[in-house]
């Protein structure tokens, strides 16, 4: 099933000389609206919730201001986000839904191996498909926090609304999902920028595409399975249109 | 100072309304605009700026009614919800007993509204602070009377020390309880022990009060639990990245990565993740 989606409508092209296209557009879009509306929203956020922080807000105008550019952000992130998976390609977006929620034997193995590879050493794992164990609890984390972080949202956004004792428990259940959101956060920079293995795949959400090289290395199954389907692709191209050369298949 | 208390003695109370205008005089809160609500009673709830308010209560009972009535305002617990859910320390308890709002401090956020198990605060959606009966602490702390306390007729409310005036309470409601036995003391343990103690005709649900209030749990969990929890765990993962990085540069991998980049054809890179 995964595998018919993936190749459905854009055949070929995914694989272009020595890179290999990782994230469609929307993905991409998704992805950094997602990740600058959280970062606004973090820093708005811990203003409201600690005396900490608090001082922090005089940059923007102070907390009042802070409680706004809050709101209209949240709408931002739940919005935007939410209709990426309805306009455009949404595809790609329900396909990784499909991966995350598909957690396997192997992905368990590569969490178990990971915290060496973290600190810089190597750990051993079966190659990962599109996504690896820690990259599905990251999505996972994602998902779940951004669901349960909206709810709550609402109820405190529209308190008067709900009945107190609903109202109670969203705070705790808004500030869990907040503290499970940054923690996983922090690492995915890590492995994102400043991780000298991982951080090959930072390409892959800034133009979509990761080196041939690295998505061997550390999605191996993946790359396997598009190179397949794009000879495979290739092979019936020349069938059906004997006059194109080849070179058509997986130039556009 | 020491821990002060106010008795509400509602078995004397004749519901004259005076201590909600010295309320509202001495803490100079501009009247609303009121409408009847049930009985006597004119107010709903608190609001910004009403403090304190009567409620009445018409209960029928083998062919007689019993007029019950109540002072309401801020109970001024002695383990306040307000102050464990107030996200900007805005929320205070003094020494003699009275839980007081800082609204310099305050942002607004409504948290304590919530939490109360009295309902007591309101924020304001304009100014964005949140208000409730203060004891009158300017007028305590220089030996007056609070404006109701003073201004009540019947001598339904009366200020002193807590321990001499929990002796007087329990005094007063073995009397009352000769006349109405469901006859009791609310605010004596409740909260901690309420610096407003009532000395009640019926049972507390009767008046609408929660039988058993407490601090939320959910207030609790987050306050004791996720809080504390929650920074270990950020804290812990921005550690880990810090010794990452740091285990990185020690064991020369950025170097290495960096000269992969340049060199390396690809299937020496097999070795990471790949089956061997």
């Amino acid at each position: 099933m995964v595998v018919n989606l993936e190749t459905k409508k854009i055949p070929a092209g995914r694989i272009a000389e020595d890179k290999v296209l990782r994230f469609s557009v929307g993905e991409r879009i998704s992805h950094w609206v997602h990740a600058i509306s959280f970062f606004v929203l973090l820093f708005t956020g811990l203003g409201v919730l600690s005396v900490f922080f608090q001082p922090a807000m005089s940059i923007i105008g102070g907390v009042q201001v802070a409680m706004v550019i809050h709101r209209v952000s949240a709408i931002v992130f739940v919005v935007v986000v939410g209709m990426m998976f309805f306009i455009g390609n949404p595809r790609y977006h329900w396909r990784w839904l499909k991966f995350v929620f598909n957690f396997t034997k192997s992905d368990w193995q590569h969490v178990s191996a990971f915290p060496k590879e973290f600190f810089g050493g190597h750990g051993n794992y079966p190659a990962p498909d599109k996504f690896n164990g820690g990259e599905k609890i990251n999505s996972l984390i994602t998902i779940l926090g951004t669901v349960f972080i909206t709810l709550s949202g609402v109820v405190m956004w529209f308190a008067s609304s709900f009945p107190p004792a609903l109202v109670r428990w969203a705070y705790p259940v808004h500030d869990l999902s907040m503290i499970l959101m940054t923690a996983a956060v922090i690492g995915h920079m890590y492995l994102g920028l400043l991780h000298p293995d991982s951080r090959a795949a930072m390409s892959g959400m800034i133009n979509g595409y990761v080196s041939t090289k690295f998505a061997r290395a550390h999605h191996g199954d993946w790359l396997e399975r598009l190179e397949q389907e794009q000879k495979a692709y290739d092979d019936s191209e020349i069938i059906n249109h004997r006059l194109d050369n080849r070179g058509k298949g997986s130039s556009f | 100072m020491t821990r002060k208390m106010v008795l509400v003695d509602t078995s004397k109370c004749t519901g004259c309304k005076a201590c909600s205008v010295a309320c509202k005089e001495w803490n100079e809160l501009p009247a609303e605009k009121t409408k009847l609500i049930t009985s006597y009673q004119t107010h709903k709830d608190f609001t910004t700026k009403t403090w304190t308010y009567m409620t009445f209560l018409e209960k029928y009972e083998k062919q007689s009614m019993n007029w019950l009535m109540r002072k309401a305002q801020c109970f001024h617990c002695a383990d306040p919800a307000c102050l464990k859910a107030c996200s900007s320390n805005a929320i205070a308890k003094t020494e003699s007993g009275f839980v007081v709002i800082d609204q310099e401090k305050c942002t607004g956020c409504g948290y304590c509204v919530e939490n109360c198990p009295f309902g007591v605060p309101k924020v304001d959606p304009i100014k964005k602070k949140a208000y409730k009966c203060t004891g009158c602490i300017e007028r305590v702390e220089n030996n007056l009377l609070p404006a109701c306390v003073y201004t009540c007729q019947p001598g339904a409310l009366s200020f002193g020390e807590r321990d001499a005036m929990l002796g007087q309470a329990k005094d007063r409601l073995a009397k009352v309880q000769k006349t109405h036995p469901k006859a009791q003391l609310y605010g004596e343990k409740e909260m901690g022990g309420t610096t407003f103690l009532y000395l009640l005709l019926d049972s507390p649900e009767v008046y609408g009060l929660p039988i058993n209030p407490t601090i939320p749990l959910s207030l609790t969990l987050w306050k004791d639990v996720i809080r504390p929890v929650g920074g270990i765990a950020v804290g812990g993962a921005a550690a880990a990245v810090v010794i990452g990085v740091f285990a990185n540069l020690f064991r020369g991998n950025y170097r290495q990565s960096d000269e992969k980049v340049e060199n390396d054809s690809g299937d020496s890179d097999r070795k990471k993740g790949g089956k061997d």
